[in-house]
């Protein structure tokens, strides 16, 4: 099954979100901040990474761009995740090198039509 | 006042302000009328014309000698190489042309006129016919070195000055005839004085009393003459009376030349010493018996004459009377010639000082004094018993009495109607006027009826075709009436008078404009101050003083941005002035007051500009420093407002996405346990906790767009799949009240530039209400591309929302789209929803170029229309359009 590593420092969204994917199936694995998330996606193999945007250390945006900055990383599909359905924010979401992006609370339908069209073997 | 004249004086500086080419005016109008000669016209038109207000540098005045149609120069100014009475021939020259239609000219460019005479300049020229009286007699030659230099401005100027040159030609050439027909008349009269002079006319009562004794057979006899003045007959010729009576002085009534004189009836006296009436004077005579007759013309007496007997033998009788008849008429005529023509030389001795005279008025600014002495001299020298000037009041349209002299009673003051009495008629009718008999007269007015007038001549003032006055002179005695000569004579004061009440009032013009001027800077609450080339304050206003605490007198002189700026806002403020100079500068900057408090200003600079050339520039401030102060705190205001709702709903939606996504979760995984009932609870937090968070949302939308802080993202996207992807995002509600949604697409949709985002957002809240409001009924959205006024690319997109539902009421409709404004407090209660969503749509079609409207009837359903336009440029509205 795919493996999903989902960046997320509030608690309570990242119990929800996990659960919610793990029961859909995913392996998922969690990261804290932006600066673990970059560790972490570049040490291990994911197939998939969900970003939430607003993050301690460093921001979503910014993770983003270091992941596609990394060899290892820059092909790996990226989702973010915003706050409020913000005008702009999946230009920015796109430009920053996202894949594409969800806004929260999350829709897990949509979402995870949104995950099945970026996992390999997908198209 | 005169400290305040000072300053409206100087507030417009350097050449050319309205009041100084006012002033201007002003002296060149005074100069002309204090010409003295026609020579003397000439050169005061060009002197005044060439005035550093008016900027008049190249000019001069030509006459036409009618003899070769020549053009000979009078006067100059700037045309250093041409001889004195330099004669432009016939054919050459563009200033011809005015001396031959009597109209004003303009060349623009004399280069390019055939008749251009290269001896002058070579730019544009002005010529204004100089004309006396209707007739042309010569030109009035402006004259630039630059092609296009003059305007409409000038030719008012230059016809002005042209038509009060003529007047003042006309009149200079009237008083110098006059002065030469005074001179003339009194060099015969001095020439006849010694012909017939008074020596001639004793010699000729001698000759009638030598004929009249030798005829009458008398001894002797007396004639003496009539002086009115003193009431007396004076002894001229005497014969044989016993002593030589000549030179007596006999009162009237005294002895029997007195006693004829006084009854105008002849007298015979059979015996002189015992007659009571003779007179002391007479006592030594050898006299016995006398006869006198009165010397008269018409019933006038003019002298007396009397025949004695020193026989008393001899006796008188109606033989004798007849006979002593038959010479008094030939004594009397005599008498009268001589007194006729010694009144006369006096009175032309008195015109030819009169008239040498008449210059020391001209010039004279109070008007009173002017038109005072004008009518006294007029009296004079026409020989009337007294007169009145009036001047013309517009305004009023009524004439107003300034001098009167001599008419029995002081008429200073008075006002007359058009038509009101003989100055009156004269106003109405603007011709002289004669009236005979004036008590007699129809048109007399109730004002005058006191008068000891018998006889009234009147005339207009005009100054070209206008009113400005009345003159009238008048005869208190009735044997004294007017002609033709005394109209002329009249005429030669009137000119001068209208010139005195033209340049009155375009003194008092000039004087009202400068101290409205001075009244209004003065009083303006804005801070005013001019400037000079060198940015040097020429003048300031109160309010200036008070914003910058610098006195005028402190100010004047210095440099403005040195005084009022400090070292950090110099630099900006010197680039304001510098630029003000050139264009009106507009701005706001922080200034300096004298104490070294700093002010904030609204600056205006603007350039003081005349006749197309700069002369300084004025500047206006405008303190704001609290009105600067108020928005610094409302933005701050603001701005903890925008950063306290972006935390707050940040805050808020943290626990709302745990209760909603926990809530969603634990609901799936219940229903997968198979416990229904618990699922529908949880459904319910879920469905609430969806709703706070809608509230949340449109709270902070509304909020940012209140902060001006809500952003447009224009994108490019299919509008039929945009509304595939709202029909299905609205679908739940729709069937949650068992409507049925129709979805309309007239024609094709295309794409739009548009914010993709906040477009749905509307559509879904249009819909969304449409469902709320609506049961077992049909929600319809159709969309449509117009084309707007038939311009390709400038497309609209109609999206209606249409519903069969309860409707809404006119007052309903009318606060629909204010925020938290939904029709009713109850409908909130049973309808949900936040009174958000219409305000936001409203708001959002408004950001992207277009906008909402609602159509409804109550009980039968709504419609509302959003207008779009198709592509929104990113730009400001205005901006081209990308391509």
């Amino acid at each position: 099954m795919a493996k999903i590593l989902l960046v997320e420092d509030n608690e309570m969204n990242r119990d929800m979100l996990s659960r919610r994917l793990a029961r859909k199936g995913y392996e998922v694995a969690i990261a804290v901040d932006g600066r673990e998330g970059v560790e972490k996606a570049k040490a291990g193999a994911y197939d998939l990474v969900l970003m939430d945007m607003s993050l301690p250390e460093i921001d979503g945006w910014e993770a983003t761009r270091q992941l596609r900055a990394a060899a290892e990383t820059s092909a790996l599909p990226i989702i973010a995740l915003t706050a409020h359905a913000m005008s702009g924010d999946r230009e920015r979401a796109l430009e920053a090198g996202c894949n594409d992006y969800d806004t929260k609370p999350i829709e897990l339908d949509r979402l995870l039509s949104k995950i099945k069209a970026l996992l390999p073997g997908a198209a | 006042m005169s400290a305040a004249r000072h300053t409206a004086e100087r507030l417009i500086p350097g050449r050319g302000s309205l009041a100084r080419r006012q002033a201007a005016l002003l002296r060149l109008s005074t100069g002309i009328a204090a010409a003295q000669d026609e020579a003397a016209v000439y050169r005061a038109v060009v002197s005044g014309l060439h005035d550093e207000a008016l900027g008049y540098n190249f000019l001069g005045v030509f006459l036409l000698d009618e003899e070769d149609g020549d053009r000979v120069l009078q006067a100059s100014v700037g045309w250093p190489d041409v001889p004195d009475a330099w004669r432009v021939p016939h054919g050459r020259g563009v200033s011809e042309r005015a001396i031959e239609d009597g109209e004003l000219h303009y060349t623009p460019d004399v280069t390019r006129e055939a008749e251009y005479l290269p001896s002058l300049n070579s730019g544009s020229e002005v010529d204004v016919p100089l004309q006396v009286e209707g007739r042309t007699i010569g030109v009035l030659v402006v004259e630039s070195s630059e092609p296009n230099a003059f305007g409409a401005e000038d030719f008012e100027i230059l016809t002005a000055a042209a038509r009060q040159a003529g007047i003042a030609v006309g009149r200079a050439r009237l008083l110098e005839a006059e002065r030469r027909r005074a001179d003339e008349h009194k060099a015969l009269l001095d020439t006849m004085q010694d012909l017939v002079g008074e020596l001639q006319l004793s010699r000729v009562l001698h000759a009638v009393l030598e004929r009249a004794v030798s005829l009458l057979g008398v001894t002797g006899g007396e004639v003496a003459i009539y002086d009115e003045e003193r009431k007396e007959l004076i002894v001229v010729a005497s014969e044989h009376i016993g002593k030589d009576s000549t030179g007596t002085r006999i009162r009237l009534g005294e002895g029997a030349m007195g006693a004829v004189a006084e009854s105008l009836e002849p007298l015979i006296i059979p015996s002189y010493h015992e007659w009571l009436g003779q007179s002391a004077q007479y006592a030594d005579v050898v006299v016995h018996s006398v006869m006198a007759a009165p010397l008269t013309i018409g019933r006038r007496l003019v002298g007396a004459i009397a025949t004695v007997h020193a026989d008393p033998q001899r006796g008188f009788g109606p033989e004798d009377l007849r006979l002593l008849n038959s010479f008094t008429p030939q004594a009397a005529i005599a008498i009268e010639n001589a007194r006729l023509f010694t009144a006369e030389r006096q009175r032309a001795e008195e015109q030819k000082a009169l008239l040498d005279t008449m210059r020391d008025l001209a010039g004279e600014l109070e008007l009173s004094r002017v038109l005072q002495a004008v009518l006294e001299r007029a009296v004079t020298l026409l020989g009337v018993t007294g007169g009145e000037v009036a001047i013309f009041d517009e305004e009023r349209d009524a004439l107003e009495v300034v001098a009167s002299a001599n008419i029995g009673k002081d008429s200073t003051g008075t006002r007359l109607a058009p038509g009101e009495g003989a100055m009156g008629a004269v106003a109405q009718s603007l011709v002289p006027l004669i009236i005979p008999s004036y008590h007699e007269w129809l048109g007399q007015s109730a004002q005058y009826s006191d008068v000891t007038v018998h006889s009234v001549m009147a005339a207009p003032l005009m100054i070209g075709r206008r009113l400005v006055g009345a003159i009238a002179t008048v005869h208190s005695d009735p044997a004294r009436v007017f002609g033709d000569e005394d109209l002329r004579l009249l005429n030669l004061f009137a000119p001068q008078a209208a010139i005195a009440i033209e340049n009155a009032r375009l003194y008092a013009a000039a004087q009202q404009q400068r101290e409205y001027f001075e009244t209004l800077v003065s009083n303006s609450p804005v801070a005013i101050v001019t400037l000079d080339h060198d940015h040097n304050i020429v003048s300031c206003n109160p309010a200036f003083e008070r914003l910058f605490g610098y006195p005028r007198e402190e100010a004047v002189g210095r440099q403005l941005d040195s005084l009022i700026t400090t070292e950090a806002t110099r630099s900006e403020a010197v680039a304001y002035t510098t630029e003000a100079l050139d264009h009106p500068v507009h701005g706001i900057g922080r200034r300096r007051r004298k104490d070294g408090s700093p002010v904030d200003v609204e600056v205006l600079g603007v350039p003081v500009i005349v006749d197309g050339q700069r002369v300084g520039l004025m500047g206006l401030y405008h303190d704001i420093t609290e009105l600067l102060a108020a928005r610094r705190d409302a933005e701050a205001a603001n701005s903890a407002k925008s950063q306290f709702l972006a935390s707050m709903s940040h805050e808020l939606r943290t626990p709302l996405n745990a209760i909603i996504g926990y809530s969603e979760m634990v609901q799936e995984e219940v229903e997968e346990m198979g416990e229904p009932g618990l699922a529908a609870d949880l459904q319910k937090i879920h469905t609430a906790g969806r709703h706070l968070l809608s509230l949340i949302n449109n709270i902070l939308d509304l909020s940012k767009i209140e902060a001006g802080k809500m952003d447009l993202f224009v994108e490019r996207f299919d509008v039929g799949e945009m509304l595939d992807q709202v029909a299905t995002t609205v679908r739940p509600l729709v069937d949650r009240n068992r409507n049925a949604l129709v979805v309309e697409r007239d024609g094709e949709l295309g794409v739009m530039w548009s914010d993709l985002t906040k477009l749905r957002q509307m559509l879904l809240n249009l819909l969304s209400n449409a469902c709320k409001f609506t049961e077992q009924g049909t929600v319809t959205l159709r969309a449509e591309r117009v084309s707007s006024n038939g311009r390709a690319g400038r497309e609209t997109l109609v999206f209606a929302v249409t519903d069969t539902g309860i409707g809404m009421t006119p007052e309903q409709m009318d606060r629909l789209f204010e925020a938290f404004a939904q029709a009713e407090a109850s409908t909130t209660s049973k309808y949900g929803g936040t009174g958000l969503g219409l305000a936001i749509t409203k708001q959002f079609c408004h950001m992207m170029g277009g906008d909402v409207q609602v159509e409804s009837v109550p009980g039968a359903g709504s419609t509302f229309t959003v207008r779009l336009p198709a592509r929104l440029d990113p730009l400001p509205a205005d901006a081209p359009e990308p391509n």
